[in-house]
């Protein structure tokens, strides 16, 4: 299933086409330099399947932009001051209780694994994104990747005709690409933040699709000819660039949710949130490693009542459809779906009925692969305003990830002449919530 | 070895004296008033002999035009200068070419354009751009610029677009110490700031909120101009917890006296006093501070000292964009941990540069004219492609966002219109940047040069399926490549006129092959056929990188 | 009747922690019920000059609604029940499993016959006020937004002689009903009460907070908020529109022009000639609107934001309460 859209390209009919075009001599000079490419490929080592490779590990993040509250969704305090007016409902997972504006992610409680014990110092938007993107504070001379770099560098194919990396951001508020930092254009993000279909990925009519790949291997022919002799990771890259067009002009239809069955769009809905994450569903069952569906804008600063009674709703509806859909195709325990935003909402109630920035006790969830579903880790105090049981941060958080992947997170990587591993030395995962 | 020694000898923050190291390389050094070129090659060939390697061969004509034009022009040459230079048989024609390119229009733009990126990384404003392009056209020297940088008169019209660097980073004290540490300095030094650093024995705590103290009085007023108080010490925590006061420190220069605000006379520190409350509210830029910190690193970084970070950090940075590896890489890691790959020639290149004032021209002639700068970048040897340290084969630079574009606005013109505008300097440097304004929007979407480039899909994506490469780059109209070629009956004319244009070269006789075949299976669609031939050659990873 | 509304001023301030969503006036009396974040009904004698909180326990969460019945007092809460209790002895009367979601409003007709209720269900129940008998559920606001999310049916209001009711939700979709058959009479739109951003972020803000008939039941005063930019605040003016409802005739455009947040409480002054609105955003207003041209007659900043209040039996004074406040304010 995973594997449905692979091999749209590499078809048996490269050879014959240049042969037609280029006569016999190219396709020996061709042949005789495909080897030496290859070897160029600054990819290689990702070439090598590594065991977390093979199992095709995928991981879908739900970014809740501008800032979800814990208290209308994940730490519920019915009662106390700080509580709002919704209650907290029981869950398919005795003792766990979670917002009423949750009853269907209620239902599917044992799949998640609540972390309420979240204290990351920054409720700022901009800092507070950054942070929870690369899981490390911003630190001047030095761009660090984010999640989903380092995700596509861990868990993506060089030869992948799927991208390894889409990101999905399509409100203009708090918009930010995120990206690969030091680790570099190849794991750059596909960033959508118009419609659902990717930019330049569609053939223009002014080009059969014949011309269109024919240039290509005029292309490369020529380029596999001054690659000869000079060895650099910066050329490899230029061509396995090229290399993945095609596969990726043939994966257009991943993005096309038009393509699935009219009962599976009705039940995740007719928002564009729902639209997004189907989307990402068929991304993720056609083997890219990770998919970013951000939902703006929850910063409510007003109203947080009436906002979160939208999103939250949609956020219940559209997770719970995911999970199932996930779960029926047999993709959950492979696929690790992560609830997370730049930080979460005060306690404190103000006159307009909303909360603000709060970045000292919140909560973010992580459901599927490697997690023990049906737990909670960490308390916060009965009106939430501070962590009373296992304060983690970004970092903590992040290696959690990484090893419910099956991922070393003290893994390093060199920038320059320094390691930097995924996550800081001495760094401790939540073991609690790992299967 | 012993550079390695004297400098971890600095640690201590005791001050060296500069005739220390004068002493240690008086001896070591070629004599100062030997040409560049011979000094760069007998010592790159020393190492390479003591390593027992032979070095590539030269490049070819085309080749070597192609790298020193995009090196010093920032562009591929037009197809005229390719013609005209192979087909000269001049024995100097090497170093005629290199004058000419430096005396030309182009060699201040793709300067300005080159520090633009070091400094701003692409993102400065027109007015920074002018600034810098008017900077390099008045031969203004690096320690002028340095200088004008960090000690900006935002009351000067022509030189307000200075303060650029330092405004975009003064909400954050961080930036500033940071990117004036790695950019002037080669010191990347924010490690140290939260301990001492742990790779670096060189860089301590002190060392990091030394270098920041000289920024820690800067700030923007309510008005947004860059000010400076006249008071005002950062403290930070060490790791073992205890609050320290930070003192002034440049690297390895030892604590730097100043004149402290309460030694002064209670008229003198009321009206420094005064004098700060209203830079905040002025509506016209403040006058500078009467102590300025910043004034002082400037003083302190140009004086001469052994350790030279200033001189060192400008030609390093310059070798390595000619050489693609820096004497010390990676570029901001000047330390003792990481000695040059060629201590002698990083200290003889840096003390020359400051003998002449920093002369740019002279200093990249030198270097270019080198045979380290002119050799092939195919290694044909059956040994292993030795480590780029040695320079003893050229490197593949990928081109920058810039020189990118501009090259694709060449690559793709007309010819005969390009030989036109090239007739003179002055309607070139007009057409130059002409061509530079309408080849930003394209520009912008490539990767800007570095630590592990990497060319990402998006770009492979853009050339294989945007509007604008069709409609703009492979246009069949006259002004552009594809309306010249339609033109030419020939087939193998063709196919020659575009890898002129294009690549800089003749084609190999298999490539005419290849490219004829290609055109010929095309007959149906003469024109589409030249579209998707030139596509290929801009495309192709000869045409992305400088080889 | 002497109320000025020009010489509006704030007599007297209770303070509370909790936040105070709907109050109720005992007649004859200068007692009142007051509805609490807290989930508490509490009953205040203000006669007295130090007044005591008396805590009257029953709901499960915010207590958003309170009206007087007569002999009764109905309050309503986001647990989704309706409590009567004696108004005379504070005591639990009945407590009704009312709404499948959160009940957002209660008003009681002037006669003390019925209570109505407005709930996110997006149903007006119409209930017996002194047996709880369940009389009619007015059904046609729609469940959601066009925009696909879940709408709300903030507020209902009964006319003076208790003929007609009206019931106004999120998007500004304001139905009026007739008490006797349950059948629709009107309806009236104010589309500009709700936002919804497409762009940046991506959700609403906004809808109809309060309604008000004239005395002569002929005018249907409509009160949110306006047109919103940044939908993460309450930053547009706050917005009162006044109908000829029958004739689906807008009479009144009150914009705003000077306090921001939302309109939540309107009332008819007995004569008609002026309307009194008050609310806010993280400031509270009140604000007085002459009758019918809509020219504003006095306004004012409110010690907090107001979410409801009612005019003392000779409407020379408001009795207001609302975030952390309980205010009696003086017309005169």
């Amino acid at each position: 299933m995973a594997n449905t859209y692979r091999g749209c390209c590499g078809s048996p009919e490269h050879g014959l086409t240049r042969r037609r075009f280029l006569g016999t001599s190219a396709v020996a000079v061709s042949t005789a330099l495909a080897a030496d490419m290859s070897v160029l490929s600054v990819l290689k080592n990702l070439a090598l399947a590594d065991e977390v490779k093979q199992q095709e590990k995928r991981v879908l993040l739900l970014w809740l932009a501008g800032g979800a509250s814990q208290l209308e969704t994940w730490d519920p305090k019915p009662g106390r001051p700080t509580g709002g007016p919704f209650r907290a409902i029981e869950t398919n997972v005795p003792g766990i209780r979670i917002s009423e504006l949750l009853p269907k992610l209620a239902q599917r409680q044992h799949r998640t694994a609540i972390i309420r014990s979240l204290n990351t110092r920054n409720a700022d938007h901009g800092g507070g994104t950054e942070l929870m993107e690369t899981g490390r504070g911003k630190e001047a001379g030095i761009a660090y990747p984010d999640l989903g770099a380092m995700l596509a560098r861990e868990l993506g194919r060089a030869d992948s005709t799927v991208p390894d990396y889409v990101s999905m951001y399509t409100s203009t508020e708090g918009r930010h690409k995120g990206g690969p930092g030091f680790l570099g254009a190849r794991f750059a993000p596909m960033f959508l933040d118009n419609g659902l279909m990717p930019e330049n990925i569609h053939r223009l009519e002014t080009i059969t699709d014949l011309d269109h790949r024919e240039r290509l291997d005029l292309r490369n022919l020529l380029s596999a000819q001054f690659a000869r002799a000079r060895d650099s990771a910066a050329v490899g890259s230029h061509n396995s660039a090229y290399s993945r067009v095609r596969g990726l002009m043939a994966s257009d239809k991943l993005f096309d949710i038009s393509l699935e069955p009219q009962h599976i769009r009705d039940q995740y809905g007719p928002s564009q949130f729902g639209e997004q994450v189907l989307a990402a569903r068929r991304l993720i069952e056609a083997g890219v490693p990770f998919v970013k569906v951000a939902r703006p804008w929850w910063d409510s600063h007003g109203q947080n009542f009436e906002t979160h009674l939208e999103l939250a709703t949609e956020l219940d509806h559209v997770m719970s459809t995911l999970l199932d859909d996930l779960a029926s195709r047999g993709l959950l325990e492979n696929t690790l779906v992560i609830t997370l935003g730049e930080f979460g909402r005060t306690p404190q109630i103000n006159p307009s009925l909303g909360r603000d920035h709060f970045a000292s006790a919140w909560s973010a969830t992580l459901s599927g692969c490697g997690i023990k579903g049906g737990t909670v880790y960490g308390k916060t105090d009965d009106d939430g305003n501070q962590v009373v049981d296992g304060e983690i941060g970004a970092e903590e958080l992040f290696a959690t990830i990484f090893n419910a992947l099956g991922i070393d997170h003290q893994k390093e990587y060199q920038f320059g002449s320094r390691p930097i591993p995924l996550t800081n030395p001495g760094t401790k995962s939540v073991s609690e919530v790992l299967a | 070895m012993r550079l390695v020694r004297l400098v971890s000898l600095a640690l201590a923050l005791v001050p060296l004296v500069a005739a220390d190291v004068d002493r240690l390389f008086a001896d070591d050094l070629p004599p100062s008033d030997r040409p560049i070129e011979q000094v760069v090659d007998a010592l790159i060939e020393a190492r390479l002999a003591e390593a027992n390697v032979t070095p590539a061969p030269d490049a070819d004509d085309a080749a070597f035009l192609r790298r020193v034009t995009l090196d010093l022009a920032g562009r591929i040459p037009t197809p005229g200068e390719v013609q005209n230079y192979l087909a000269s048989s001049e024995p100097d024609k090497k170093s005629r070419l290199v004058d000419r390119l430096l005396a030309g229009p182009d060699f201040v733009y793709h300067t300005r354009n080159e520090y633009d990126l070091l400094l701003m990384a692409g993102k400065g404003s027109g007015e920074w751009r002018e600034w810098l392009l008017k900077s390099f056209q008045d031969d203004r020297r690096w320690p002028q610029i340095f200088r004008e940088v960090m000690l900006p008169r935002e009351d000067k019209p022509d030189a307000k677009a200075a303060a650029e660097f330092l405004k975009s980073r003064a909400r954050n004290v961080d930036d500033m110490t940071n990117d004036t540490s790695r950019q002037f300095f080669g010191v990347s030094i924010n490690c140290a700031k939260c301990h001492d650093h742990p790779l670096v024995p060189d860089w301590a705590q002190d060392h990091y909120y030394g270098l920041a103290s000289f920024f820690n009085r800067t700030y923007l007023t309510k008005k947004q101009f860059l000010a400076e108080r006249e008071d005002g010490d950062l403290k930070f925590r060490t790791t073992a917890g205890e609050e320290k006061q930070a003192r002034l420190i440049f690297f390895t220069s030892g604590e730097i006296a100043e004149p402290s605000l309460a030694a002064r006379s209670d008229a003198e520190r009321k009206a420094a006093e005064e004098k700060q409350n209203a830079d905040n509210e002025r509506e016209t830029p403040p006058e500078p501070a009467s102590y300025s910190r910043r004034a002082q690193l400037v003083e302190i970084a140009l004086r001469p000292d052994p350790a030279g970070f200033f001189p060192r950090t400008f030609v390093n940075r310059l070798w390595a964009r000619l050489f693609g590896q820096g004497l010390v890489a990676p570029l901001d890691q000047m330390h003792s941990g990481n000695p040059p790959s060629h201590p002698a020639l990083l200290a003889w290149l840096a003390r020359d540069a400051e003998a002449h004032n920093y002369d740019l021209r002279r200093l990249v002639r030198g270097l270019v004219l080198s045979r380290a700068y002119g050799r092939t970048s195919r290694w044909e040897q059956p040994t292993e492609r030795p480590p780029e340290q040695l320079f003893a084969v050229a490197a593949v630079k990928p081109l920058s966002p810039m020189q990118f574009g501009l090259s694709l606005a060449i690559a793709t013109a007309n010819p005969a219109e390009l030989a036109q505008w090239r007739e003179n300097d002055e309607q070139w440097s007009a057409r130059r940047s002409d061509l530079e304004n309408r080849s930003q929007g394209l520009a912008s979407h490539f990767e800007i040069p570095g630590d592990n480039f990497q060319v990402g899909l998006g770009e492979a994506l853009l050339f294989s399926n945007a509007p604008q490469i069709e409609g703009e780059l492979l246009r069949d109209s006259g002004d552009r490549l594809v309306g010249t070629l339609k033109t030419i009956g020939d087939r193998d004319e063709a196919v020659r006129a575009a890898f002129l244009s294009v690549l800089s070269r003749e084609p190999q006789p298999e490539e005419s092959e290849w490219c004829g075949n290609f055109l010929a299976s095309r007959g149906d669609r003469p024109v589409a056929a030249l579209q998707q031939l030139v596509w290929a050659l801009v495309t192709s990873s000869e045409f992305r990188f400088n080889y | 009747m002497t109320a000025d509304p020009t010489k509006l001023k704030a007599a007297r301030q209770l303070d509370h922690t909790g936040i105070f969503f709907g109050l109720a006036r005992l007649p004859g009396s200068k007692r009142v019920f007051i509805g609490c974040s807290d989930a508490k009904v509490y009953c205040v004698d203000l006669a007295a000059e130090k007044p005591e909180w008396k805590e009257l326990a029953g709901h499960e969460s915010y207590v958003s609604g309170l009206s007087a019945a007569g002999p009764v007092v109905v309050s309503g809460g986001w647990d989704g029940k309706l409590i009567w209790w004696n108004a005379e002895t504070c005591q639990l009367i009945r407590k009704i499993d009312a709404h499948s979601k959160w009940v957002r409003g209660v008003a009681a007709s002037r006669d003390g016959r019925f209570v109505a209720s407005v709930s996110d269900d997006m149903l007006c129940k119409l209930w017996n006020a002194q047996t709880g008998e369940l009389l009619q559920v007015l059904a046609g606001h729609e469940p959601l937004t066009p925009h696909h999310y879940p709408s709300m049916l903030f507020t209902c209001i009964f006319s003076a002689d208790g003929g007609s009711l009206a019931t106004a939700d999120k998007v500004g979709h304001v139905i009026v009903w007739d008490v006797a058959t349950g059948k629709q009479l009107a309806a009236v739109e104010t589309p500009l009460m709700y936002t919804w951003d497409p762009k940046q972020r991506r959700h609403s803000i906004g809808g109809v907070r309060s309604l008000a008939f004239s005395p002569d039941g002929k005018l249907l005063a409509i009160g949110g908020t306006g047109q919103i930019n940044n939908v993460d605040h309450l930053e547009a003016l706050a917005r009162i529109e006044v109908f000829d409802w029958r004739e689906n005739k807008r009479l009144v455009e009150h914009a705003g022009d000077k306090h921001k947040g939302l309109a939540e409480r309107l009332e008819f002054s007995p004569a008609g000639d002026w309307l009194v609105a008050a609310g806010g955003d993280h400031e509270g207003f009140i604000k007085f609107l002459s009758i019918p041209d809509g020219r504003v007659l006095f306004q004012d900043k409110a010690p907090m934001h107001v979410h409801d209040f009612e005019f003392d039996a000779s409407a020379d004074g408001l009795l207001a309460c609302g975030h952390g406040n309980l205010v009696e304010f003086e017309l005169r």
